[in-house]
Formats: C-alpha cells, structure tokens, sequence
C-alpha cells in the first residue's frame, strides 16, 4: 500500500517531481564539479607553476665559492665535478613522482674567433632520452626547463654535435645570425660550430652559448662530469615543520622526520637528492620555491570560497523548490489526515517521494557535474581534472541534509493545521 | 493588487525572493572577484622578484642615479620596489669576495623571497652577508670584519664592519656582502656609478615591455630589459587562473539562474486556481500576465538590490581572506545585476503564467 502511494504520487505529479529532479540535478553537478575542480586546482596550478623554471639546484658539494663570472674566482683551486651516470637516479628517489623535469649544465670558459672577449659556453641536454633503473624512461632537457625563451631559429637536438644556440645579446654584440658559423676556442680545444637559434631569455644567459652536453665535455676536455643540475619539481608548501627540518633535518623527531621524509616538502626532495648523487648539495632556489608555495595556497583558498558560495547557493535553490512542492501538497496532506492517517506515516510518505526523486537527481547530477569539471579542466589547463571518489559521498550528505531541511519545516507546519480548514481552502 | 498579491502570500514571496536574492549574489560577488584577479594575484606574483632590470647601455659601464630617475618615471603600471646595485671586489683575510652597495628598504620590496637570518641592517656599518661567505669565513651574526679593496683613486682602504644578517636565497647572492650604497660609494671615493637596477614593476607583460622601449628609446646610458622569465612565466599563470574563474563563473551562473527560474516556475504554477479564477471574474489574458510580471519584475528588482550588496560583501570576504586587500568595486555591475535578476524572474514567470491564461478556466478550477 505504501509503496503503490508512493508511486502513485511520483507519477501523478510526474511534471513537477521532474522539475525537482532538475533542479537537484543542477545543484548536484555543481556540487560536483566545484568539489572536483577546488581538489585537483592545487595540482594543476603547481604544475602551471613550472614554468617559473627549475626550484631546486644541485651542486658538488664544497663548490668554488666564487662564480668566475665576476673575475675574482679562485685560480687554479680544483673544481668538482657531479657525475652524469649517476643523474638517472634523479628520478629513483622517494618523490620521483614529482620530478617534473631537470636538466644538468657543464660550464666553460671559452673565445669566440670574432671577438677576444671572453664568454661562457653552457652544454646541456636539451630533449635528453633516459632509459631508468627501474625500466621507466622519460625525456627531459633545457627545452622543457627553459620554456620562456624566445627562440628564433631552432632549439637544438641532443645530437646536434655541430650546432650551438647563441645568446641573443652575445648575437647582436657580434652580427651572428641564425645559420652562420662560429669558430669556439677553448684553451685546449677548438671546434666550428653552426648557429642554429639564438634566444632571448631576459637574464645573463643571453650572453652564453648553449651547446649540446656532448660538445660541451668533449671542448672542456671533462668526459663524463656535470658542474650542476637543475630540477623543476612539485612541491607542497612549507609549514612550520619544513622550515626546521631545513635548518637541520637531525633535530626532528623520528616520528616528524618520517612525516617530513614522506611529505614533497621542497626541502625534504632536496634531501633525497642529495642521497642518490655522490658528493651533492641540493639546495631549494628560494626565489622560486618559496613564491611558488604562496601563490598555490592562495589559488587553494580562492576556490575554496567560491566553491562555499555556489554549494550555499545550489543549496538554497533545491530547499527551496521542495519546500513550495510540500506546501502545495496541503489539500493531499489534509485529506490523508481527515481519513485517519497518523503524522508519521504522512511525513514518511512524503520524505520517501522526495528522497526518490532526490537520488534520481543526484545520480544524474553527478555525472552530469563530472562533465562541467573536464569541461574546465580541458579549456583552462589542458588537462584532465583528477576524479576524486570522496566527493560522492560529500555530494551525498549534502543533498539529503539539503532536502531534509527544505522539507521536513514545511511537512511539520502542515501537519499541525487542521484538516478541515485545510480541505476547505483556507 | 500586486502589493496585495505579495503581502497577502509572504512566506511564499519570502522563499522566492531568497531565491532571486542568492541568484543575484552569485552574479555579483563572482564576477567581482574574476574582475579583480588579476590585480590581486598579480601582487602575489611580485613575489618572485623584479621584472624588469636595468643595465648599462653599450657605449657606458655604470648607470647615474639621474638616468634611472628619468627611466623610472617612463614606466607604466604601478612600480612596487626599485633597487640600485653596484658591485665591487675587494678581499676580507686576503680572500676575493664581491661587496654589493645596494638600498635595504629597496631589497625588500623587489626580493622578498630573502631569508635573512638575524637583522636587516639599519646603519651603514652593518652589513648582510650571503650563506656561503658565511660558510667560508666562519662569520655569524655579531661578528665584526675587516673588508679591504682599492678605491677609484688607487689607495688601498681597510673598513669594519659587524654582520647584523645572513642572508640564504638558493642564488648567486649567497656570494656577496650587501651595505649600503651610500656607504660603498664613500669607501671606493666614487659616486653614481650604479651597475643594475632592479624594478618591480606590477603590470602586465606588453605593459612592460612598452615601458622598456620607451626608456631605451629615450634615456641615455640605460637598457631596460625585461626578466623573461619571471614576466612571461606570470602571463601565462595568471591568465590560466582568470581562465579558470571565468569558467566557473558562467558554470555557476547558469545554473543559478536555471535554479531561480524552476523556484520561480513552482511559484507562479501553485497559483494556477487563481489564474482561473481571475479568467472567470472576466480579466483579460494581458492583464493576468501583467499582473503577474509586476509581481516578478518587483520580486527580481529586490532581489538583484539585495544580491548586489551580499555579492559586493561576499567578494569583499574572500579577498580580505586570500590576499588581506581589499576589494575594487565595479559599479557597473549593480545595474547589470539589477537588470539580469529581472529578467530571468520575468522570464520564469511569463512562461507558466502564458500556459496557464490559456487554459480554460472552468478546467483550472475544477483542479486538473
């Protein structure tokens, strides 16, 4: 009997339960969308982010103090030197995961014919294939890791042995354009090499010339060696924990270390690449670290506001909507009483035709709110928007407490009138 | 009779009204906050440090402090920090190191990534020293130091000074000793001889890069170039994050709005007996839809006033909660608001309200 009530109501008013339906809908699958959205905005941010370039700088360990760009580096003290076969194990660490690119830099002074002036020359990998340890393999290079140069011309290939990209500054000082040679003297070597773009990257290196690793070790006469590695990686922002186990990760507690070992914290990623390559100091570029931290949590705390207000809002919207529909049902109410029937079964029937209509909604509105979230995350990112199980049920809870507290006012302030004056029309 | 109508129901009107009310809000406040993103974030961004830099031209070695005044005052948008840095060696216990004479107050607008250990100093006698001098000198907080050089005439000085900070940024400026520019200029005997400046400039990437061929076309002894790196890389994230909001905006709105219009829809059907009724009595279909427009025309018209100021409050909220600033208002946005809460009001009325005076009225009220 219940249950043939039950229907009878739902298909009765068929026009208005879809009308329900829709707008529970509605407000489940922006409930969805803004939940799914506000959870992944971080990841996706910190992955914008990376344009900024590397955060974190990997050197030898006891590094010439003194950069010979100002003149005054100490002559003749040994320079040390990182390991190329060891730079793979990179992305062996704990947080391999958030490595998003590096790219290694080997460093030498060296003549361009045209002009006496001495110039640094920088060999790196540009698009470098690396087959892992762990059977992965992943390309990187100074083409993902220097991504705002303007390059006219082209970037190099690593097997480009011939070619270099000169810095746009160093270009103009001396007439080079794309397509010229240039003859590069080191103090033991020399090499012809062709110009095959010059870039423009608004900092020093528009003074440099890049070549590829190879060139780089062979004109230097250092087989084998980096001098430095940048690395661009995903990192949480500090907190109060990251900040003391940067000073000294020794004074933590066994418990905070494992909590800060196993957390992307800038300086935790620090620490563990500095355990996989031999004689290493890997320190966070704080320019970039610590901004980067900033900017995410306030991108964080943005969508989490807005996500409040459009929840209040689609929130205010279903209440609404099923507290006219109760209302309305006064004469139906009125008439279930004046033939005897209990409050309770009353306001069980009707909870019952709401929470039906209810959950048809909310199935419906979810997928359709899993859509708006791709929707967003294909037009502003370009990627995917991660799906986040936990949010079915928080979609869940909201709607029934929605729908709960739309109804159940409207059903008590009708039950408490009289059936008589309520079939009368009063 | 639409002040009857409305007062006559007002439980009802209440829950409409709220309805019209959030919608509005919504409106207002999102809009508002997409309005101001870039403002906003874009002051975040200064964190990352100049963008726009200062070198010698060509045919000159130094900058004078005339031609960066003139420079600067040619740069558009709103400059937050400039910084001059002249750099010099000189030897502490015959060891090379580089003094940069710069203006404290200065540095910590353009760099404020610095993490300084101890005190910024406050006097020309104190200094900040990066972490690897420190490392290599064994210097801390408090310690006092001879720092020796030549000065533009050629005789040797012997100046000391106390360590007030340690200055760590993961850069290259861990390598130098800061002071004061003034304090720099007196010891080498020379004055104006700036070698960069450095400005942070909050504006966008054309904005700067006209301020830079302006300055470079007309100040003498300065190129202006921009940070590419920090300037570009800023474009792209702050539009991807106005992108971002922008979407999520029309998502909402739209369905705000379809909410409204059902609220409004249930509204105006509940009442199909008194469509009948009128229709009985005689009132022409035009009149009944007039009347009933008034009454969702007033309802919208409150309403979108009422969303305007909470969504004027809500965008306020969020931004002194984010960025601890508060928020530029858009007084156009009131009327538009106005405008658009009465219309889609209008409109989710005029629809069952039309399907309603159509029917005949005998079948109206007999229910059905």
């Amino acid at each position: 009997m219940f249950w043939r009530m039950v229907k009878g109501a739902l298909f009765r008013q068929k026009g208005k339960m879809l009308m329900i339906a829709v707008t529970i809908a509605l407000g489940a699958s922006l409930a969805t969308a803004m939940l799914n959205v506000m959870l992944d905005v971080g990841d996706k941010v910190n992955q914008e982010l990376k344009t900024y370039g590397a955060n974190i700088n990997v050197v030898p360990k006891e590094t010439a103090l003194l950069d010979d760009l100002y003149g005054v580096g100490e002559a003749g003290a040994p320079i040390k030197y990182l390991k190329e076969s060891e730079l793979g194990n990179i992305k062996t660490i704990f947080w391999a995961f958030n490595i998003v690119d590096f790219a290694p830099y080997l460093e030498t002074n060296a003549r361009l014919k045209l002009s006496d002036n001495e110039i640094k020359l920088v060999g790196t990998w540009f698009n470098h294939h690396l087959d892992l340890p762990t059977g992965e393999a992943l390309n990187t290079g100074a083409i993902n890791m220097k991504n705002w140069w303007d390059v006219s011309g082209d970037w190099l290939s690593d097997d480009d042995a011939g070619y270099a990209m000169i810095g746009s500054l160093l270009a103009a000082q001396n007439n080079i354009s794309v397509d010229d040679v240039v003859l590069i003297e080191t103090p033991t070597r020399a090499k012809e090499l062709t110009v095959k773009g010059i870039f423009n990257s608004g900092s020093d290196e528009d003074e440099q010339i890049y070549v590829t690793l190879a060139t780089a070790q062979d004109l230097s006469g250092q087989a084998g060696v980096v001098n430095r590695v940048e690395v661009s990686a995903l990192t949480t922002p500090d907190n109060e924990l990251s900040r003391r186990a940067a000073q000294n990760p020794k004074s933590l507690s066994i418990k905070e270390w494992e909590t800060w070992y196993c957390t992307a914290y800038v300086s935790a990623i620090c620490y563990q690449i500095s355990e996989v390559i031999t004689d290493s100091v890997a320190k966070p570029i704080r320019q970039v670290a610590e901004s980067e931290g900033e900017i995410l949590n306030k991108t964080q705390l943005l969508m989490l506001l807005i996500t409040i207000l459009s929840l209040v809002g689609s929130a205010l919207g279903i209440s609404n909507l099923v507290t006219a529909n109760v209302m309305e049902r006064s004469r139906e109410i009125g008439l279930l009483k004046a033939i005897g029937a209990d409050n309770a079964p009353v306001s069980f029937l009707i909870l019952t035709e709401i929470f039906i209509t209810g959950i048809v909604g909310g199935v419906g509105g979810y997928f359709m709110g899993l859509g708006f979230a791709q929707i967003i995350g294909q037009s502003v990112f370009g990627a995917a928007i991660n799906i986040k199980p936990m949010v079915i049920p928080l979609v869940a809870v909201l709607l029934s407490i929605v729908i709960l507290v739309g109804s159940i006012p409207s059903i008590r302030l009708l039950l408490s009138l009289r059936p008589a004056e309520v079939l009368h029309g009063r | 009779m639409i002040t009857g109508s409305l007062l006559r129901r007002r439980s009802r009107m209440f829950v409409a009204l709220l309805a019209v009310a959030v919608g509005a809000t919504i409106l207002s406040g999102l809009v508002t906050i997409y309005y101001d993103i870039p403002r906003q974030m874009g002051k975040e961004f200064r964190a990352y440090g100049a963008n726009l830099i200062f070198v010698p031209s060509q045919n000159g070695s130094t900058i004078s402090r005339i031609a960066v005044e003139n420079a600067s005052a040619l740069i558009h948008g709103n400059m937050l920090g400039i910084t001059p840095y002249r750099y010099e060696s000189g030897k502490i216990n015959e060891q090379p190191f580089m003094a940069a004479g710069t203006d404290m107050e200065g540095v910590k607008k353009t760099s404020p990534y610095w993490f300084v250990t101890g005190e910024w100093p406050t006097d020309d006698k104190s200094v900040l020293i990066g972490q690897k001098v420190a490392d290599l000198i064994r210097l801390s907080t408090g310690s006092v130091f001879t720092f020796s050089g030549t000065d533009s005439a050629g005789t040797t000085f012997n100046r000391d000074y106390t360590v007030s900070g340690i200055v760590q940024t993961g850069g290259s400026e861990e390598e130098f000793i800061f002071m004061s520019i003034d304090e720099l200029d007196n010891a080498m005997g020379t004055s104006n001889e700036i070698d960069v400046v450095e400005c942070s400039v909050s504006a966008g990437e054309a904005e700067l890069q006209n301020s830079a061929d302006q300055i470079n076309e007309s100040v003498d002894g300065i190129t202006a170039r921009i940070v590419r790196r920090v300037a570009e890389s800023e474009g792209t994230v702050l539009t991807k994050l106005q992108a971002l909001v922008y979407l999520v905006t029309v998502v909402v709105l739209l369905l705000t709005m379809i909410c409204v219009a059902t609220t409004m829809m249930a509204v105006v059907i509940e009442r199909r007996r008194e469509i009948g009724l009128k229709k009985a009595l005689g009132a022409s279909n035009k009149s009944i839809i007039a009347d009933f427009l008034g009454e969702g025309i007033f309802l919208g018209g409150c309403g979108g006033l009422l969303g305007s100021a909470l969504g004027f409050a809500f965008a306020q909220a969020v931004s002194m909660n984010v960025f601890g600033r508060s928020i530029s208002i858009q007084p156009l946005l009131i009327p538009i608001t106005f405008v658009v809460s009465v219309a889609v009001t209008g409109i989710a009325c005029m629809i069952p309200v039309k399907n309603a005076a159509d029917v005949d009225p005998a079948i109206v009220l007999r229910g059905e």
